[in-house]
């Protein structure tokens, strides 16, 4: 249609110049049209203006002169500049995703059972490879994990295991810069396993100005299916944690249905749930909470069990791999007076084998009472005087002692134990402990989660009960019943508190995820949890709740569970002297990975004076060795690049040396999988597709309207290019114009009697 | 008839002779106690709500009504004097927010799960029905701990066992060993001696009935945790109640103060 009137296609007035051939400054036709306007004005106004009502006179006048001035504008011979690739001289590269999404079907919905590669052949081999050949030099390629030259779409079959689009782009430009590529043809479903296009190579298919037109295949939405979208398990936990598996599905087709959630380790179901499918499209998580067992690598799998119909079964699991850690970290805790708390505290940790609990409490004016140490001499000089005896703890609680007691040498080292070290240190309330400890003029006041009151009497020992924020209601930590839902209303119905301490408000970036509601007045920030350096720092603004164990039955573990994973938070991600991590957890379809490692000295002061190096299992006891080098750009951090071989599992273990002495080690874990990303977000990425023509002066199809393609195609500022000029005085819009204008003068002259 | 005739008599010698034990009784108690059970002046900071307090356990008595304590009930032998002395002694000595009066607990309703540390007294008298025991044991695995004092002999050991074995039929009593952490855990106890009553007033004896050795038992649970500290033929009660009595021997008291300290301390750190 729009050919039809301004013949030629929108496309080419979007990417043309407009301008006039005749070669007659435009400003003369500019001076006629203001003649022609005052003219036929003055005229009209004479013979009219008596004659008709209002400003009527004017529409008669306007319309003359409009027809006058579209004739005068003919005459200067408007026209479309366009730059054009030269016929026969310019290659265009036909692309198509030779991945194994493409076998997948094109679109179930409208009937088309055919897969996707094999209507992508049948478009280009049913007349528009022919259109193309008929104007440029076509090269066919095929693009998987990378691009590679075929002769002939015989060899394009949708058997490869990995799509990487922005690398095939890539490689295209490289080769660009020998040939004269005018523009590239990209079939493709959109599925692309590292992510979509970097920025490096959009940059680069810029820069040469190169069009990517896209066609895109496969349905935008499948009809039936459910896919496990993302599993996002902790790297690492502490062997007998209870930890939670969010697993994020999404379905079509099956909205309201029952399925069944299952997560398997190493092959085993620990647990299952029955879960309601939401809305089409839109991904809903389930968290599963499930105890870690003994220390090493745990193969977690998410399912959903297929459902009947399902189009694609592929992709109802998600694999991660957690290090379950044997370590021990050791947490101390230092109280200023004997309380219920400090009692009940260490018998909730007495069922975890894991945690070290080493205790100082004042028991009278001058005694203080060690629980938990390693060896008599252990603190027998009161709270540590140095870093290094601080710093072998992973967490740190002070209750109600008051910051005076602290010299200030250990008050910077309680900073630095979370901001240096890494460590968790937790505030408790009482009568010696936040405000009324001094602790908001203290220097220690800066690590604390909430800005506390400068007022004293800020300790109640009134009843308070419990109530979770929305953040709360996230958190794995104050989880005590597995349903989020059911969670909530435990904790409304939990004992009320024996007290509660009035604290200040939360810092900006700190999370509360506790208020305490006394049954006085008000609600309180209860528990409020902070990033501090390279730790954390939590506030707990009570010491009541022991009630939570002592108006409970015997067997009720809420107040277990509660400090069991408050103190676990506390440390779990305390790092040791020698800390190590892979740049990603799972590897799809490709090997490159990067080993960090952050190497301290016993002060955890950042150390390049060492030799690291990592010790790589892979599967089927292969084995390798690294050596990680210092980065040049960070104190203390060593990295080296690797390529896994296989896929599998992969242990790598971390050790660091200063000359012979060992410095500490590190373990962690990664796997590779081939040939599982594809099953993945098989509907069409259209917005990846559509995005990348936009972006690139190129333009998106079906291969319904793929038609049009090497029209459209001819129109290029890339490889070999010529400027043409296409008159535009001769659109049929311009002379239909014309005798509407007038049509609709002499109907209104009729009706206005002005004939 | 004859026989009903004879059964009057001897009732009758029997109550003369009573009545003449209970005057010569009397006549032997010594003159510095008569003042001493003067009612004690209420503090004027009871209200001041605390991290402890004294928690005495309200029982039924074995002879509850037919004995020479059973007026009151022998569940409340030496209160409040002995609480209220106890509570001065452990604000001076330790850092504990100690509450200067004392509360009265029973086994009947909840209110016991709000005090983890329990004193029961005269336990050799004590009569806990099956709820009473069941609700006892619910207290002690909670986390709770009871401490039971002033009770002498073999014969009120067995009632106190008859309701100690329903609350826990399959933990035994223990001796606790010098070296345990609660004869250490502030004071070093190395030194106990049996605590008398001011019964050795009137004996010239530490000890009543044939209650001659004392007796530092525990119970533990599944931890290892001493829940239950028995303090059989001793009267700490007394040696509490009497602290400001010149004629009670300040070693008794001093002891008895320690053993308490510890116990309590003991209790809120295990």
């Amino acid at each position: 249609m729009f050919e039809s009137l301004f013949l030629y296609p929108a496309r080419l007035f979007s990417k043309g110049e407009l301008l006039f051939a005749s070669g007659w400054p435009v400003w003369l036709l500019i001076v006629a049209c203001l003649a022609i306007v005052v003219g036929i004005g003055f005229v009209v106004f004479q013979r009219h203006g008596a004659n008709l009502k209002g400003a009527r006179w004017i529409v008669i006048a306007g319309l003359q002169a409009l027809v006058l001035c579209l004739l005068l504008m003919m005459l200067w011979r408007p026209a479309l500049r366009v730059t054009a690739l030269k016929p026969q001289q310019n290659v265009v590269a036909v692309v198509v995703d030779d991945s194994r999404s493409m076998m997948l079907k094109h679109d179930g919905a409208a009937g088309n059972a055919a897969s996707r590669v094999a209507v992508a052949k049948a478009l280009l081999n049913d007349g528009l490879l022919d259109k193309l050949r008929n104007r440029f030099q076509v090269r066919i390629y095929r693009a998987g994990a990378n691009l590679e030259r075929v002769q002939n779409l015989d060899a394009v079959s949708g058997g490869q295991s990995t799509t990487h689009l922005g690398a095939a782009m890539k490689q295209m430009m490289e080769e660009s810069a020998s040939l004269p590529i005018g523009a590239v043809v990209l079939l493709s479903d959109g599925s692309d396993n590292a992510g979509g296009m970097d920025a490096d190579a959009l940059g680069e298919i810029r820069r040469r100005r190169i069009p990517i037109h896209t066609v895109g295949l496969g349905a935008e939405r499948l009809v039936k299916d459910v896919e496990v979208v993302e599993l996002d398990t902790p790297q690492r936990a502490l062997s007998d944690s209870r930890i939670g598996a969010a697993v994020t599905f999404k379905q079509y087709g099956f909205q309201g249905q029952k399925a069944k959630l299952v997560l398997m380790a190493d092959d085993k179901v620990i647990t299952s749930r029955e879960v309601t499918l939401g809305e089409d499209g839109v991904p809903q998580s389930e968290t599963l909470l499930f105890n870690v067992g003994l220390a090493g690598a745990r193969n977690l799998k998410a399912s959903i069990i297929k459902l009947a119909g399902e189009e694609n079964e592929n992709n109802n699991s998600q694999t991660r791999l957690v290090n379950v850690e044997s370590l021990k970290p050791r947490i101390l805790y230092v109280e200023g007076e004997p309380k219920w708390d400090f009692k009940f505290l260490r018998r909730a940790l007495d069922g975890d084998r894991n945690i070290q609990l080493t205790t100082m409490l004042r028991t009278t004016q001058n005694k203080v009472y060690r629980q938990g140490v390693e060896s008599p001499k252990e603190l027998e000089q009161g709270f540590p005087e140095t870093e290094e005896e601080l710093f072998k703890f992973s967490g740190l609680i002070i209750g109600g002692v008051e910051a005076s007691w602290f010299t200030p040498k250990q008050q910077a080292m309680i900073k630095n134990f979370a901001d240096r070290r890494g460590g968790g240190v937790l505030f408790l309330a009482g009568r010696g402990a936040l405000s009324d400890g001094g602790y908001a003029a203290s220097t220690i006041a800066e690590m604390l989660p909430v800005t506390l009151t400068d007022r004293k009497g800020t300790f109640h020992r009134d009843p308070a009960t419990v109530e979770l924020t929305q953040a709360g209601r996230d958190s794995l930590m104050v989880r005590i019943e597995e349903d989020a839902n059911k969670n909530v209303e435990r904790w409304k119905k939990m004992p009320y508190m024996a007290n509660y301490q009035e604290s200040g408000v939360a810092k900006p970036g700190a999370t509360v995820l506790m208020e305490a509601l006394p049954t006085s007045k008000g609600r309180f920030p209860l528990l409020v949890t902070q990033r501090y350096g390279r730790g954390r720092s939590a506030m707990l603004a009570t010491s009541g709740t022991w009630r939570w164990q002592m108006s409970q039955d015997a067997k009720d573990m809420s107040h277990e569970l509660f400090w069991q994973q408050l103190l676990r938070w506390l440390v779990s991600e305390t790092p040791p002297q020698v800390s190590a991590n892979p740049s990603r957890q799972v590897l799809l379809d490709e090997g490159q990975i990067e080993f960090r490692a952050d190497v301290r000295d016993k002060a955890y002061n950042p150390m390049n004076a060492a030799t690291v190096e990592a010790r790589i299992l892979g599967p089927a006891g292969s084995a390798a060795m690294l050596p990680l080098t210092p980065d040049s750009n960070q104190a203390g951090i060593f990295t080296a690049k690797w390529d896994a071989p296989k896929r599998g599992s992969y242990v790598v273990e971390v050790l660091a040396k200063n000359g012979k002495e060992e410095m500490g080690r590190d373990v962690f874990t990664f796997m590779r999988e081939d040939g599982v990303a594809e099953n993945f977000h098989a509907e069409q990425n259209k917005q990846l597709l559509e995005g990348l023509s936009r972006q690139t002066g190129g333009n998106y199809y079906t291969p319904e309207t793929a038609k049009s393609l090497p029209d459209d195609i001819a129109y290029s500022e890339a490889g070999i290019t010529t400027r043409e000029s296409k008159d535009l005085w001769n659109m049929p819009a311009l002379f239909i114009a014309l005798l509407g204008v007038k049509a609709a003068e002499w109907m209104l002259r009729r009706r206005w009697g002005a004939v | 008839m004859v026989k009903n005739r004879y059964f009057r008599a001897l009732c009758i010698v029997f109550i003369l002779a009573g009545v003449a034990f209970a005057f010569q009784r009397g006549r032997n108690r010594p003159s510095f106690l008569q003042d001493d059970d003067a009612p004690e002046p209420y503090p004027t900071d009871a209200t001041e709500k605390t991290e402890w307090q004294f928690a005495r356990l309200r029982y039924n008595s074995y002879r509850q009504g037919s004995g020479y304590w059973g007026v009151r009930g022998s569940w409340s032998t030496d209160a409040p004097k002995a609480e209220r002395h106890l509570a001065q002694g452990l604000k001076r000595l330790s850092r504990i927010h100690v509450r200067s009066v004392e509360e009265v607990v029973d086994l009947d309703g909840d209110k016991v799960f709000d005090y983890p540390w329990l004193y029961a007294v005269e336990v050799g008298h004590w009569d806990l029905n099956d709820a009473q025991a069941a609700k006892l044991r619910e207290y002690l695995n909670r986390g709770g701990f009871l401490m039971v004092d002033d009770f002498h002999g073999t014969i009120e050991w067995e009632i106190f066992m008859r309701s100690m074995s329903r609350v826990f039929p399959d933990r035994p009593v223990i001796d606790i060993e010098d070296k345990d952490p609660i004869f250490h855990i502030v004071f070093d106890l190395d030194d106990k001696v049996q605590i008398p009553g001011i019964v050795m007033f009137y004996t010239g004896n530490t000890y009543e009935q044939d209650g001659v050795k004392e007796k530092w038992g525990g119970i533990r649970d599944d931890k290892g945790r001493i829940v239950v500290a028995i303090c059989h033929n001793m009267d700490l009660g007394d040696a509490w109640e009497h602290a400001d009595l010149p004629e009670y021997p300040e070693r008794y008291t001093s002891m008895a103060y320690r053993i308490a300290l510890n116990y309590l301390v003991y209790d809120m750190t295990h």
